[in-house]
Parts: structure tokens; sequence; C-alpha cells
């Protein structure tokens, strides 16, 4: 037991945060915001040249095959330098190809992931917004050697940019619930698929993405046929716990800033930072995101350790989704006017941890799900032991 | 980063859970339970008293004190596993509050010798003598005074709050020695058997007073005291630390006292208590468990529960890498107790008036624990440093925002 970092995840930190400090500038960050791809593809190559790409990927495809606690780092970091490439999105999808693909699958597409030469994404809400699986309407019907996709996705992260993308659909006609899903790998480009940018506050790449008639060969299903929800949810919830390290990392540094801007704006001749009022909303903006980080490298670990961590993945989204928000929030209230100022590049960060604590989970669902787990599982249950569920 | 115990650290709770299964009855923890009884000296009545002798034999008391002092040389998270599963089965193994960790890093040797062993086999206990009736907050204010007279020092005073003062061997006191020095700096520690002529202790009655609150409760001590010096004369070996630097010591023993199992489980039980509870109980055709908005509030305390055990986790780690907080400590003792009143405000709101029914009453819901806990666990926010108090030291330590304290300026005496 030790929740601190040890000396390689130090390592780790400090490597990204240097390179992070020299390359990414928020000129960058603001230039990124207007391009049509919304990424440096300069900065993307000079991470595949570090390894963040296939930190998490098998040595046999060339990665490095690191705890997923140590990406959770880097994406710390990115998240506390905005960095503008598409690392979340093409590690959820890659993760799920990495732990679940099959060897030919793992051996044809990943090494082009680790070096950096293609950007993935993943598909998986529709209208219902839930990540749960009814909300999953999308069908692929079998036809010969491939299955053709129709429907509607919504906030598919990246897509203009994607060269792959992880679809989940229904393989069973007229399955419900968690029956008859599965997942494909699908090209971004393939007949049939068109994209609409969805215009979001945090100036990010989401589309709706509208699958017709889309044929998709058999063989880039990920698992068996109609048996891809367990796939989902650990593709889910390695991404959930990846974006709250994300989150925490960008929430991190805009604290920082108010923390900084109340000890040398002065009002009624003294620093606002040495009136309590200021003094105290600091100190929990620093206690909420110090939690939120907690929850979240607890939840990676278990991960890492194969333990069952659905609960954790669920208490630190939850807890993230309002506390990051709230120490944003405070933020901006200790700047005044000049933090949501366009030119100010508070709003930068602002922007973006907000946008993240409307994805991947609501509070309420990851809390429903924490209610299930204590609640209807039978058995007692005792805080820092796991959970009857999970025992 | 490791978020689990060792195989050798999970055998040791087994252990310690399997003792206690074998040697705590319900009657014994009730017994060893100060809270329970307001008069009796804790867990001296005799079954205690021969568990106590049971727990030291087997090295389960005061396990991070080094071994020439009659400790086992220990890490604190060894102490933390055995202390976590002796709280939940209602007993107290810690050594009582501030005084004996001050005493290891203030005391001399003859101190070290005479008390930590003492401390250890519990022939010896400490009340605390800090808070007077106008230093609360502001604690260096305090008036107490202690002045040089030949070999001794002659105590005169009154302090407040001296919890368990009426059961207590020795007071931990912090009083004045240089009335004309800056207040921080006048300020000493003296070590002394309650029994030295001069000091009367008189009942203070808290709310939780008739009936008394069930074993578990946050806070359900029903008494604690003031108490009066008058011309108390003791001998200058006394002096805990140099004479005028009493302030550093104190501080330095608060601060070890505020981490650590027991303060994060005091904070956190009533969360398991509401979750096993509605798993198993209805009223009539009516199950709270299937109350979606129970539901959402049950699951939104347990994660702030997560987090008073996880910032406990880094305190601890902090320690066992021999760092020192800078405001991790504080951040705990902000957390823990305002999520404490937190969860327990949220099951009033989930049972509605069976929590106003206390211990002893008809209908009550776990012996009243959730009543008392209304009266109890707020009183975690304000001893050993209020939650605003800590908040200023989040905000000055560990962000490093200025001081809003004014000019310092003397006070007509």
């Amino acid at each position: 037991m030790d929740v601190l970092l040890n000396d390689d995840e130090n390592l780790i930190v400090d490597s990204a945060r240097e390179f992070l400090t020299g390359e990414c500038s928020t000129k960058l960050v603001r230039e990124m915001e207007a391009d049509a791809l919304g990424y440096s593809r300069e900065l993307w190559a000079k991470v595949a040249e570090l390894g963040w790409q296939g930190m998490c990927m098998p040595e046999k495809v060339g990665g490095s095959d690191m705890p997923l606690v140590y990406l959770g780092l880097v994406l710390r970091e990115a998240g506390r330098a905005l960095a503008p490439i598409p690392l979340h999105s093409t590690a959820v999808a890659t993760l799920a190809v990495a732990r679940d693909g099959t060897a030919a699958q793992q051996e044809k597409y990943l090494p082009d992931v680790v070096a950096g030469k293609s950007v993935w994404t993943w598909a998986f809400t529709e209208r219902d917004p839930r990540f749960v699986p009814e909300a999953v309407q999308m069908s692929a019907t079998a036809r010969g050697d491939n299955y053709a996709l129709d429907g509607v996705k919504l906030f598919v992260d990246n897509f203009p940019q994607a060269d792959y993308c992880v679809v989940v659909a229904r393989t069973t006609a007229g399955s419900k619930g968690a029956q008859g899903l599965s997942l494909f790998i699908v090209d971004a480009k393939s007949k049939g698929i068109s994209q609409k940018p969805l215009i979001t506050l945090a100036k990010d790449k989401q589309s709706e993405v509208t699958f017709q008639d889309v044929l998709v060969p058999k063989a880039n299903i990920i698992g068996a046929a109609g048996e891809g929800w367990p796939i989902v949810e650990r593709m889910l919830d390695r991404g959930t716990a990846l974006l709250c390290a994300q989150m925490v990392g960008a929430a991190r540094k805009d604290i920082e800033m108010a923390i900084e801007y109340a000890k040398f704006r002065t009002a009624f001749g003294q620093p606002i930072g040495s009136f309590q009022s200021v003094q105290h909303t600091c100190a929990d903006m620093q206690m909420w995101v110090d939690g939120g980080e907690l929850l979240t490298f607890e939840a990676l670990w278990k991960i890492d350790q194969g333990l069952p961590a659905s609960v954790e993945v669920s208490q630190a989204k939850a807890f993230c989704n309002e506390k990051c928000e709230a120490a944003v929030r405070n933020s901006q209230s200790i700047h005044g006017g000049i933090g949501f100022m366009m030119e100010f590049d508070l709003q930068l960060w602002f922007r973006r941890v907000s946008a993240w604590t409307m994805r991947m989970g609501t509070s309420f669902e990851h809390r429903a799900r924490i209610a299930h787990a204590l609640i209807d599982i039978p058995g007692e249950v005792t805080l820092g032991r796991p959970l009857p569920a999970a025992a | 980063m490791d978020f689990a115990y060792s195989a050798e650290q999970e055998a040791l709770r087994r252990e310690v859970r399997q003792f206690i299964k074998e040697n705590v009855t319900p009657e014994l923890a009730d017994e060893a339970n100060p809270e329970s009884d307001v008069e009796r000296p804790r867990g001296q009545g005799p079954m205690a008293a021969a568990l106590y002798k049971k727990i030291y034999d087997r090295g389960w008391l005061g396990i991070t004190y080094p071994k020439e002092y009659g400790g086992q040389g220990g890490d604190r998270l060894t102490q933390y596993i055995v202390e976590e599963e002796f709280t939940r089965a209602g007993i107290n193994i810690t050594l009582g509050g501030s005084g004996a960790p001050a005493i290891m890093a203030a005391g001399t040797e003859e101190q070290k010798q005479y008390y930590i062993p003492r401390l250890i086999k519990r022939e010896v206990s400490f009340c605390l003598g800090f808070t007077e009736p106008h230093a609360g907050a502001d604690l260096a204010n305090l008036r107490c005074s202690a002045v040089r007279d030949g070999d001794d020092y002659v105590i005169n005073g009154q302090k407040m709050y001296t919890s368990a003062a009426h059961m207590s061997t020795h007071i931990y006191l912090m009083a004045r020695t240089d009335r004309n020095a800056p207040k921080h700096e006048g300020i000493s520690i003296f070590l002394f058997p309650m029994d030295t002529p001069g000091i009367t202790v008189r009942p203070l009655w808290t709310i939780q007073n008739n009936p008394t609150a069930p074993v578990g409760t946050t806070y359900g001590n029903s008494r604690t005291n003031e108490t009066f010096f008058d011309d108390v004369r003791i001998h200058k070996s006394c002096l805990l630390g140099e004479e005028n630097k009493g302030w550093r010591v104190g501080s330095m023993g608060l601060n070890l006292d505020r981490v650590g199992a027991s303060r994060y489980l005091i904070s956190v039980r009533r969360d398991e208590d509401i979750v096993n509870w509605v798993k198993n109980n209805r009223f009539d055709g009516y199950s709270p468990a299937e109350n979606p908005a129970i539901r959402d509030k049950i699951a939104e305390m347990w994660i702030e529960a997560q987090v008073c055990r996880l910032m406990t986790m880094r305190s601890m780690s902090i320690v066992e890498r021999g760092g020192k907080f800078t405001y991790e400590g504080s951040a705990e003792k902000v957390w823990a107790p305002e999520h404490g009143v937190r969860v327990t405000e949220a099951i009033t709101q989930m049972l509605g008036p069976y929590t106003t029914l206390l211990r002893t009453s008809a209908h009550a819901i776990e012996d009243g624990v959730f009543a008392h806990n209304v009266m109890g666990s707020f009183q975690s926010g304000i001893n050993h440093g209020s939650v605003q108090v800590m908040r200023d030291q989040v905000a000055r330590r560990g962000l490093e925002l200025p001081s809003s304290r004014r000019p310092k300026k003397v006070e007509a005496k």
C-alpha cells in the first residue's frame, strides 16, 4: 500500500510534462480549435516517437506492454497541456483490439497504431445517451462474408481524423439489452459512411456518423458475434477511467492558475488570496481535484491487477464530473471578468473540463451502477474491502 | 502506486479478526468502551483489563513505538490495520491522543522511559489540557499560567473540554510561562499526575447524555470536563521540551493525531450501516432500497467515503516514506468530518422520524445510532482543529496563499 507515485511513475510524468511544456503551447491549442481535423499531425508523430500510442500495446506489435496506470499518467499530462492529439479515442479503441481482438487483427492493425500512423476512435452512443446496452439500436446484418451496418451514431470523438472506428452494433435481429451485441473494426472511409460535425462547447471534433449499408468483413468482429457486451463494458471502463485521468490533469492546471492569480491580483490593498473566502475556496478546489485523482488511479490500478473495477471506475467518474466542474467553475469565479474573455487562456481549460464531465456517463448513471453493486447484490458491505459483488 | 495490502498484511488482518472473534464479546466491548458509561474509567473493568493484557501480549499495543520503550518498532500501516479491526469491534487500542507522539518528539530520555511503556500498558493515560474559555481556535491566546518558583512551577488557571480528565492518571497541559513574550513564544508544555493537590475536575455534560450513545457513535461521549488549577505545584522535570517552546511541541502532537484509522473510521461507519440496513429491512410495503433518490444519495455518500479512505491512505504513504505533510493531514481532517455530517444528515432524510429515536427508545433503528450521530458527527469537525482552521492550513501551507493575519498588536493585560 503506497498511493504515491513510485520512481518509474514520476519519471513518466516528468518527461511527459517536460515534453509538452516545450511542444504544446496554448497557441497551438487555439490553432487546432480552428483546424479542419482538430489535431496537430506534427505533435502526433512526435508522441509516437516517445511511444505514447504503443504504451499499453503488446510487445509483439512493437508496443511497450506497460500498465494502464502509466497511460493514465500520460493522459493526465496531456489533459494538463490540453494536447490537441487524438490519444484518448485511439487508446479506447485500440485497447479493445489489443485485449479482446484476435492475433490476426492485432498483427494487422496495431503496428501502425504504435508507429503513430493511424488514428482510431469508437462509436457506441446513438440517440439514447446512456451507456447501457439498451441504447444500442444499430443493426449489423450478416451477408456472405460481411455484415452490413445500418444506423446513426452520435458523439463520435475525432471521427474526421480517424482511420478506423470500433463500432458497437446488434448482430442478432430483435435482440434486447446485453444480448446480441458485437464490436466491429470499421474502416472509417468505408462506402456508405457519412458524418456531420457537431458544434461543441469544447470546440473539439464530435460527429454524428451515419452508416448506410456499410459492409464490414466478418473477420473484423472483436470477440464472438453476439457476445460483445462484456468486451464493450471493459472498453468503456478503461475509456472512462482514462478520461478521468485527462480531466484531473486539466482541472489541476486550471486551479493552479487560479491559485497563482489569487497571489498577485490585489483588491482593497492586498492580494485576494489573503482573504479567507478565497483561501477556503482554493482549499476546497485542491481537495476536490485530489479526491478525483486518487479515485481515478485506484480504478486504473485495479484494472491493471485484473481485479473487478467497474465500481471504482464509476466512483471516479461520478466524483470527477461534479467536483472537477466545481473546481474549474470556482477558478473562473476567482479570476472574475478576465477569466471568461476569449483572449485569456483559462477558458481553454474550463470548456474542455466541462465537456469531459458530460461524456462517458453522467453522475446519475455512474451512481446507479454503484448503488446496484452496493444494494442489489446480497451480502454485508465493509468499506475498504471488496464488495460482495466483486469478492 | 500500489492500492493493495501485502499478503503479510492481509494475514495480519485475518489474525486480528480471529483474535477479536475469540475474545471480544458484546459485554466486553461495552465494558471496554468509555462512551457507554459516563463514569467508568476507560477499559479498566475486569474483563477489559484482561483483554488489554492479551492484546499487549500479542504485540498489538504501541506498534509504532520503539522496542526500547516497550513498543514493537513496527510501521504505521501495521498499526493502521490492527487499529482498524479493533476500532470496528469497539475496542480502542490507540495510546489516546497527542501525548505519546509529543513525548517521543520532544521528551527527555527519562520522560520517554517513564511514560511510553506505561502508556502502552495503559497504566498511564493523559487528558488534554489545551483549550480555555478564551482560547479555542486561537489557542495561543491561552492564559493558564505556570510560574517558576525554585525547582517547581506553580500552575493557575482553567482548562475547558478536558475530556476524560476524571478518568485519566495524568494531564498533558499547555500553559503560559512568559507573559511578556509574543503569544506563540511564551508557551510551555507540562506532564503531571491528576492527583496533584489543587486540581479540581467538574463535569460538563454533552448533548449525548441520557440516554448515552451506542458503541460506535461518532463522538458519543456524554461527559467532558472543565478543570481548575489553584496553586498546583509541580517539579520542573514535568516540563516537556524547552521552556517557552511549547507551541511547536503541541502542534507536532496534534498533527500526528489527525491521521490514522480512528479518525477516518468514525466518519464513514454510517455509510456501511445504511447500506446494510436498507438491504435487509423495509417498512411494510415500502423499501427505501428501491427508491431511486435514496439509491443515488447512498452511492454519492459511498464515493465520498472512498475519498476519505484514500486521503487517509495518502497520509499513511507519506509517513511511511518518512516525508512530512504540507497540507494532506489537514485535508483529511476536513473531508472525513464533513463527510460524516453529510452522510448522517442524508440518512435522516432517508429514514425520516425513525432517526429521531435515541438508544433505548421503542422503534429505534440500529440502537439509535443515527440519531446519536446527528448530535456527534459534527463534533469531529470542531475538535483537534476545526474544519475552518484546517482549510486555512490547506490554503496557507499547501497552496502558499498569503496570510490574512493582521500585524500583531500587544493586547492590554
